[in-house]
């Protein structure tokens, strides 16, 4: 049988600041664990750092406002200002749930 | 109809009930299987990020004949000292230990893509339902004239990092007082535009402790090159008078070179070295012409929005081989390249999301210790093509503060890189 590649499903602000907070569906988790693939190319994601901060178990308020003060270029940081210029509301809100958990889970 | 492997593994993943199918090992022999030919930046990074997705409902072999990796980037700063050699080398335990990936550390020698499957240099098979070529570069020797592969034992092209990259740093170090280095950068396209001049500078940082009287000659075929403003500024200010950069306008083009007597000629002159590293024109890792994915740039064809290649449907290919429009060629590019084919040769095998593709580059440079630049850009899969949406590139005359953030920062994404691609 012909092998079909699902496309984009649009991810809406509604499945992740539903009623129950910021909590992030299993199907929506793997939006979030996609987009943070760009991040762990600097991050580390086992709570260690070497110059680039850890952004494990961050509270989600504050990792969302720091990812929008650099959308805004109100932080300095060039590779940070590149990468969130692609990141929507609802990116970072489900980057936010990702690394939150991913604090919470033991890390990798 | 028949029920596919696709859907066998499906149901299996979508189920608890993988013992009431009794038949635990037919479930094993049935999984899809992903082989890889190459454990670099993009290869390795693609069996990690497969194997972990699929938490073991795909069946995934790295072919890579080095049991030890040493990386391209960062060879420059083993040269200029600071890095030591053991700190760039990375092993394969945990791919094979934490994510059940098959290591076959053997040369791949041929793929029969009608068959699917791996030739490897001792003759053996391995069988694919897809296949991720992330071969590297090779050499066209003959680019330089005088240049050969025996040649690089004198005048060490150091493009692969390991061993070459030692005898490179020997050379250096034993030259005569007030010697000259003679670097004769590629022709584009090749492997990360910035490294020729960041060797320079990692060169200039060694001679200036050692041998300050030494001269570095850089006889470029091109006109232009990544960053120039920012090395040539940078070459003023901490090695000045040492570099002198020649474009091909002015020495009419490398007419030949002598790897015996380390000359170098040009229309314009013929310099004598003392030592010399010549980087000759590229094209992608020799297993990609085999398997028949280059066209006749030398180069792989790929679809944009997944990286798989343009001539076969069962095939991705990652990295400097790929033709990946604006991407450079670069660990950071085939790193990126590789997670939005691990997500397409996922979902296409088990029937995962797969969410459009997003791809990213930065490239760190140091031109002296404490002073780093950066450039780097997003990109997004048009049509036909992989175009950026926003690139930043590091001023000339920024503060010393910025400065050595950005050089600190190349240090932390290495450390971050290679956990990603090696675990």
């Amino acid at each position: 049988m012909k092998v079909l590649i699902r496309r984009a499903i649009p991810i809406t602000a509604a499945l992740f600041v539903a009623a129950s907070g910021y909590s992030v569906g299993a199907a929506d988790a793997e939006y979030g664990e996609y987009l943070s693939s760009e991040c762990v190319t600097c991050h580390r994601t086992d709570g260690t750092q070497t110059n680039i901060p850890d952004i494990t178990g961050w509270d989600i308020k504050s990792f969302v406002s720091v990812l929008r003060a650099y959308k805004a270029r109100e932080r300095q940081n060039k590779v940070m200002q590149t990468i969130t210029s692609g990141l929507s509301d609802e990116d970072m809100e489900a980057l936010a749930a990702y690394f939150a958990n991913l604090k919470q889970a033991g890390a990798e | 109809m028949t029920i596919s492997r696709r859907h066998f593994n499906v149901l299996l993943g979508a189920s608890t009930a993988a013992t009431t199918l009794a038949l635990p090992n037919v479930a094993l022999a049935a999984r899809p299987r992903v082989v890889v030919i190459g454990g670099g930046s993009g290869g390795a990074t693609a069996a990690r990020y497969i194997a972990k997705g699929a938490k073991g409902a795909i069946d995934v072999t790295l072919i890579e004949p080095a049991k030890r990796y040493y990386t391209c980037f960062f060879s420059n700063l083993y040269l200029g000292g600071l890095r030591d050699y053991a700190s760039i080398g990375h092993g394969y335990d945990k791919l094979a230990s934490q994510y059940g990936i098959n290591i076959v550390h053997e040369w791949a020698s041929g793929v029969d893509r009608d068959k699917r499957e791996v030739v490897l240099g001792s003759g053996g098979r391995v069988p694919y339902d897809k296949l991720i070529v992330a071969p590297g570069i090779d050499f066209k020797y003959d680019s330089v004239p005088g240049y050969s592969a025996a040649a690089s034992g004198k005048m060490p092209h150091a493009w692969k990092s390991g061993t070459q990259v030692q005898l490179l740093k020997a050379q250096v170090e034993n030259m005569r007082e007030g010697g000259t280095f003679v670097m004769v950068p590629p022709p584009n396209p090749f492997r990360c535009p910035p490294g020729p001049y960041e060797r320079i500078s990692m060169i200039a940082h060694i001679l200036k402790q050692k041998n300050p009287k030494a001269k570095i000659i850089v006889l470029d075929p091109k006109e232009k090159f990544s960053k120039q403003a920012l090395f040539m500024e940078g070459w003023e200010s901490h090695y000045p008078g040492m570099v002198e950069w020649i474009p091909t306008s002015v020495s009419g083009g490398v007419k030949n070179v002598n790897a015996d007597t380390l000359e170098i000629e040009t229309e314009l002159d013929t310099f004598k070295a003392d030592a010399a590293s010549v980087v000759p024109a590229q094209k992608a890792g020799a297993i990609a012409a085999a398997a028949g994915l280059t066209n006749d740039t030398g180069w792989c064809p790929i679809k944009p929005e997944s990286m798989q290649s343009a001539v076969d449907d069962n095939v991705y290919v990652l990295g400097d081989a790929s033709i990946a429009s604006a991407m450079p060629k670069s660990g950071f590019s085939a790193n990126s390249q590789a997670k939005v084919c691990a997500l397409a040769v996922r979902g296409a095998l088990t029937g995962s999301k797969v969410f459009p593709a997003r791809y990213a580059n930065t490239c760190w440079s140091t031109i002296a210790p404490g002073d780093g630049v950066k450039v780097g850009a997003r990109y997004k899969a048009g049509e036909g093509k992989i175009a950026p949406t926003e690139k930043f590139i590091s001023q000339t005359g920024e503060s010393a503060e910025v400065r050595k953030e950005t050089f600190d920062e190349s240090f932390g994404w290495y450390d971050g890189i290679t956990a990603d691609i090696f675990g």
